[in-house]
């Protein structure tokens, strides 16, 4: 059984590099929706499902990745943009991680979110006074490009989230997650571990608020650093199960294919079934739907 | 610009957004003080309680002041449903009940986008605002309207007729005896289900009350609410999570600093303000305010 | 060879002094049992040492080099593990994971096939080996106590500070926890601080014996030497 899980994801991202050439946009709009998740939820998975901090402000590292995007994309080779993109937001990880990181459990939840508001909202005050409500994209690549570049992120955040969980660093993690006085006993480096985390979970939503921006082919930073897009990317993971790298997967395609469906017409129908599956899956399969298909395997 | 700051008109602006901060952060002050649930769904019960006064207004004409009993009642039931329908066994079982107090965050942001959702559904997203008691009068060279007037009265009254009630009242002491002492409080015979049930309720009616003074004043939509949250937030913080007196007064020393904030900035700058101080309380007092000192 | 040496530490909360111009030193190999009532002052000494709590004046010395003002994790890298008197398991992770992040992290920083050693080889020691892939919040009061042990072995610290580790436990454990912790003696030339409530265990194993009353040494010498002094028991039996 276990096998299969690598071949499926391999034929996913198979799949998703080959949506253009069917010929329909929205095959590769869906692609791309779907890849854009996995990479959010992933690299989300590297600092909240390894450590237990539950970070619920992913949107502000979208949100920078998108805005120095749109900033240097008239002015810059493509590759360079996506490169300051995933820099940016890893930068600022760096820069408010240690005083961040020092707050704990539901504080800790509370405080990522007010950060990301935070941010947001001196965005849109330096957006206002330089008078800009809104700038349009003109030098975009291709929906086709942006699709595979979205693609390779995916992938990327996979390997990645994989690469954590089964290396030392990962273990470290692990023990922080389950007692981070013992884990310090123990001789690891809480602070540096927990700071590193958030780094690299900080970086591809970067790049991935870039191609996201470039898609839509405008930037107002209201939408660029929603927190729409941070709980989303909490409900995905949670959904699909924090215990392996498939979990946040299987949330991302369930969610991305229920938004393909209700979003452009009932968007708050939308809301508040992500809300009720958040909450019931929090309460009554913590395990997550990976955790469910374990289980169904392991008796079959 | 030193006569703005000195005139009894932005006073009586900073005490009326004082009030209902105050107001606002009593109700999630009591209910983190005794179930140990931080309830980020709260605000939504203002954006509630406004929507109350406003129906019930446009509709039938009903006054603002008998829609503060209806809301109250209303939210009240709401804290019962939330209760019973997702915490109760959970917070029975020690073991489920550390797993909850993690999650309860992320459970009440799910209450919350479902209660947010709701009201755009319901209610459209459109921003709704009614006329009552809106005439100016002016008293000791400050003019200020009645309904400003009577939310500073109602708020103000609501919040110390609570703290009075915790001091003198026999379910007062038992329900800070819970906030200090879960366990102990168990032993000498406070019974924590039952304390715990009606602070939900009372925290949650609270919170509707204080919308509905809200509405009198403010426009209303189905997101208004998060603001209010993340100032109540702000003003628990500052004054010492389960401390309900040190809340009440904090939520007027914020209405005071956010009013001359703007009034020294501009009203652009008043969520970077808010926002401001809840990171920066967060960040530079962590140890102080939430973990204690470790001596294991 | 001293291999501890605590100099002169006080350590005050708001007004209360928890200790009180202690000192002490430990030489390699040697047993030192730490005796006193609740309060006297043992874990916090404890966790002065293992980082957990910065002193309000005094030093830490691990083979002449100062510890004091270093992280906890720091102080295990260089050589010292404590165990917590209320157990600390990494209870979602199993029982080998637990002593494999101290393989990984500890003193030694083991890397490739040296960690599956170190761990196999620590359980064995506390007689683990058969609950490895048991969940540690599984394991008995007993057995969590036996894991703390673990873990401080496969960190490689050359000192080992363990808190109460007895309590709880009942008589044959107790015996059991006796024989396994000298032999780690005998076989590994370990240097242990212990704190013990179990006054008989503590005296067994002990090379020497240092009293604290409300913060304060009143006595220090052979386990004979402290049965004799007529404070300590005053102190302990009124």
């Amino acid at each position: 059984m276990s096998a299969l899980w690598p071949l499926a994801g391999i034929a996913l991202a198979l799949l998703g590099v080959a949506a253009p050439f069917g010929g329909n946009a929205y095959a590769t709009g869906i692609a791309f929706q779907v890849a854009m998740w996995i990479a959010l939820a992933q690299s989300w998975s590297m600092l909240s499902a390894t450590t237990g901090y539950i970070s619920l402000g992913h949107a502000v590292f979208y949100g920078i990745g998108g805005y120095v995007a749109v900033l240097m994309v008239d002015a810059a080779p493509f590759p360079a943009v996506m490169l300051v993109a995933a820099l940016a937001p890893a930068v600022f990880a760096a820069v408010v991680g240690l005083p961040v990181l020092r707050v704990r459990g539901p504080y800790f939840v509370i405080l990522t979110y007010g950060l990301a508001e935070l941010v947001r909202h001196v965005v849109m005050r330096i957006e206002s006074a330089l008078g800009s409500f809104g700038r349009m994209i003109f030098s975009a690549p291709s929906p086709d490009a942006l699709l595979w570049w979205m693609v390779g992120l995916a992938v990327a955040a996979t390997l990645g989230a994989w690469a954590v969980r089964h290396s030392r660093f990962g273990a470290g993690l692990a023990a922080i997650r389950e007692d981070e006085i013992a884990a310090e006993t123990l001789g690891v480096p809480t602070a540096r571990l927990k700071l590193l985390a958030l780094i690299a979970s900080a970086t591809i939503p970067g790049a991935v608020g870039a191609l996201a921006m470039m898609r839509t082919g405008y930037f107002e930073p209201g939408q660029a650093f929603d927190p729409v897009v941070s709980f989303t990317i909490v409900t995905m993971a949670l959904v699909g199960g924090t215990d392996s790298v498939r979990g946040p997967i299987l949330g991302a395609i369930g969610f991305a294919l229920l938004s393909e469906a209700l979003w452009s017409n009932f968007p708050q129908l939308y809301m508040i079934v992500l809300g009720a599956a958040l909450i019931g899956f929090v309460l009554f399969v913590p395990q997550g739907l990976s955790g469910v298909l374990d289980r169904k395997g392991g008796r079959a | 610009m030193v006569d703005t700051l000195l005139s009894g008109q932005l006073l009586f602006a900073a005490l009326v957004s004082g009030s209902l901060y105050a107001l606002v952060a009593l109700g999630l002050n009591l209910v983190y003080g005794t179930l140990r649930l931080l309830n980020i769904a709260h605000g939504d019960l203002v954006m509630i309680g406004a929507y109350v006064a406003f129906w019930l207004f446009t509709l039938w004409a009903v006054p603002p002041l008998v829609a503060l009993v209806l809301a109250a009642v209303l939210c009240a039931g709401l804290g019962w449903a939330v209760y019973a329908g997702l915490f109760r066994r959970m917070l029975a079982k020690p073991a489920l009940a550390k797993r909850v107090e993690a999650n309860s965050l992320i459970l009440f942001y799910g209450i919350s986008v479902i209660l947010q959702n709701a009201a755009a559904l319901a209610f459209t997203a459109s921003p709704r605002a009614y006329r009552w008691l809106d005439t100016v009068i002016t008293w000791g060279g400050v003019s200020m309207t009645l309904n400003r007037l009577l939310t500073l009265g109602v708020a103000a009254g609501i919040c110390f007729g609570v703290l009075a009630f915790l001091r003198f009242h026999l379910f007062g002491w038992g329900l800070r005896a819970v906030i200090q002492r879960k366990d102990a409080a168990q032993v000498v015979g406070v019974n924590i289900e039952r304390v715990q049930l009606i602070t939900i309720c009372a925290g949650f009616a609270v919170a509707g009350m204080a919308g509905v003074l809200v509405s009198m004043t403010e426009q209303i939509t189905p997101f208004m609410g998060f603001p209010f949250t993340i100032v109540a937030f702000v003003v628990i913080i500052v004054g010492g999570l389960g401390n309900i007196g040190a809340g009440v007064l904090a939520g007027f020393a914020l209405g005071l600093v956010e009013t001359y904030g703007i009034a020294l900035t501009s009203a652009g700058y008043r969520s970077i303000l808010i926002y401001g101080i809840f990171v920066g309380v967060l960040m530079l007092r962590p140890e102080g305010l939430f973990t204690k000192a470790v001596r294991t | 060879m001293t291999l501890l040496e605590v100099r002169h530490i006080t350590k005050r909360f708001g007004g209360i002094v928890a200790l009180n111009d202690v000192s002490l030193s430990v030489a390699k190999g040697e047993i030192l049992g730490l005796m006193g009532a609740n309060g006297a002052g043992k874990t916090t000494l404890f966790s002065v040492i293992a980082g957990h709590a910065a002193p309000t004046s005094g030093e830490v010395l691990f083979k002449g080099q100062r510890l004091t003002g270093l992280s906890p994790a720091r102080i295990c890298r260089q050589g010292i593990c404590r165990t917590f008197q209320i157990v600390r398991p990494m209870a979602g992770l199993s029982v080998a994971e637990n002593v494999r992040v101290a393989a990984l992290y500890g003193a030694h920083a083991l890397r490739g096939a040296q960690v599956g050693a170190r761990v196999a080889e620590a359980l064995a020691a506390v007689g683990l080996a058969d609950q490895r892939d048991t969940l540690a919040g599984a394991l008995t009061l007993s057995g969590q106590k036996r894991l703390e042990i673990a873990r401080a072995l496969a960190t490689g610290a050359e000192l080992v500070m363990l808190d109460e580790v007895m309590a709880g436990l009942n008589p044959t454990e107790i015996a059991a926890m006796l024989d396994t912790l000298s032999s780690l003696r005998r076989d590994r030339g370990l240097t242990f601080v212990i704190v013990e409530h179990v006054i008989g265990a503590l005296m067994t194993l002990s090379d020497r014996i240092l009293v604290l009353h409300h913060g304060e040494e009143i006595a220090s010498g052979t386990p004979q030497e402290i049965g004799r002094n007529a404070q300590v028991a005053e102190v302990y039996f009124g």
